[in-house]
């Protein structure tokens, strides 16, 4: 073997490695045996499911890993903004949710709570019953709204990719990225109002979905990158289905301050 | 005498084990921020108040102290939706029954902790945590 064979092998063996770089590029895969469709064909969404995890195995209702996972992050950007915000022990500041204030996408949608999705021909509608979020998102090609003010949950849209459906996401305030899991005392991730998701969503089997988030930050990171999860499926939730979720019923931190009573 | 090394082995894996068994499964910040999981608390007593709200429910126990005294204590556990879909509902936390209760003592030095995990009388127990909280290792099998 020469050594411009050896160092191409080199390159293409490293480039599969890196996280997403293959999904980014290859064809859309083929659709998972027994997905199910709405009429128009296209892969059906409805359901009700489990919180996103990327590691197997479910304890007794606790969840496996749903946070990010450091390995899978892009460089910092030199002289970008801040990734990591120092906690000051104030949790108007530290924890906003712990007064109620919205966990924002993504960290909403990895919250270890019940999501139910239901699919129209132009609409996917995602519920999560932490903090009651819920995302509407336009599947019928039209472009992100315009002049709209940074939210917490972002501005999405969705088209098809063969039995994908990609989901970008934009127009974020400045907010925590995951910190509900982050429980680094010193520090918490934030992500700048340049933040940008791209979702892939697929059926990977009969019971679970394949959720691939790719964080795209200008600001913070020098390129994009992507964490696969996978959703399952409950439809055994369906019973009880999502309970309301009235923050403020019970909150012991009113203005900041918590107080067990 | 030398241990052998096999003996040696088994003791560095035996504590490994419970190390990891000491682990959290997965806190969020607002456990961090209001329970000391250094201080693991292990309670019995009779069930007086049961708050069955978002974003936790909370449950109160009569506890009896070494003096012939009686302290409540309140104890924190997952969000309403996440403990249903589970099987475990209010009406199973009944005033007046007598539980016993494993978590994490509040940091601010009040008689309140975290709800980890419920015993009832007959032996059997459920996990009252939410997804992202500390649960004390337990020794014996739980049933839901």
């Amino acid at each position: 073997m020469n050594h411009m064979r050896r160092v191409t092998i080199l390159f293409a063996v490293a480039f599969a490695c890196i996280p997403g770089a293959h999904t980014q590029t290859a064809a859309p895969p083929s659709p998972a045996p027994g997905t199910p469709r709405t009429a128009d064909g296209k892969p059906d969404f409805s359901g009700i499911y489990q919180w996103p995890t990327y590691l197997p195995g479910e304890e007794r209702g606790h969840s496996a890993a749903t946070t990010f996972d450091r390995k899978n992050f892009a460089p910092l950007k030199p002289r970008g903004e801040p990734f990591l915000e120092p906690r000051t022990g104030d949790p108007r500041h530290d924890e906003p949710r712990d007064f109620c204030m919205p966990a924002g996408f993504p960290g909403g949608i990895l919250s270890g709570n019940a999501m139910q999705f239901f699919q129209t021909k132009n609409y996917l509608v995602m519920v999560h019953e932490f903090q009651r979020m819920t995302r509407i998102i336009p599947l019928d090609g039209r472009p992100h709204r315009q002049g709209l003010e940074p939210m917490y949950y972002g501005d999405p849209v969705g088209h098809w990719d063969g039995d994908t459906l990609v989901v970008e996401t934009t127009n974020f305030k400045r907010w925590a990225l995951d910190d509900y899991y982050y429980t680094n005392p010193k520090e918490f991730r934030m992500h700048s109002d340049a933040f940008r998701t791209i979702e892939k969503i697929r059926w990977k089997s009969k019971d679970a979905l394949f959720y691939e988030l790719t964080v795209d930050d200008p600001k913070i990171f020098a390129k994009a990158w992507s964490q696969e999860f996978e959703i399952k499926a409950k439809p055994e939730w369906e019973p009880v289905g999502l309970y309301e979720y009235v923050c403020e019923e019970n909150n012991r931190c009113p203005g900041g301050k918590c107080e067990a009573k | 005498m030398k241990t052998p090394s096999w003996l040696r082995l088994s003791f560095a894996f035996l504590a490994l084990l419970a190390i990891a068994a000491s682990l959290p499964l997965f806190a969020h910040h607002s456990f961090a921020a209001e329970f000391d999981d250094k201080k693991p608390v292990k309670m019995t007593g009779n069930i007086v108040k049961v708050e069955w709200q978002n974003p936790h429910i909370w449950f109160y126990l009569a506890v009896k102290n070494a003096d012939g005294s009686t302290t409540t204590w309140g104890f924190a556990g997952g969000a309403p939706g996440q403990l249903m879909r589970r099987g475990i509902t209010k009406d199973q936390l009944k005033i007046g029954e007598t539980i016993m209760v494993e978590g994490f003592r509040a940091k601010d030095g009040s008689n309140n902790a975290s709800g980890g995990r419920v015993t009832f009388p007959d032996g059997r127990n459920v996990l009252t945590a939410g997804p992202q909280d500390r649960v004390p290792p337990q020794s014996t099998t739980s049933k839901q």
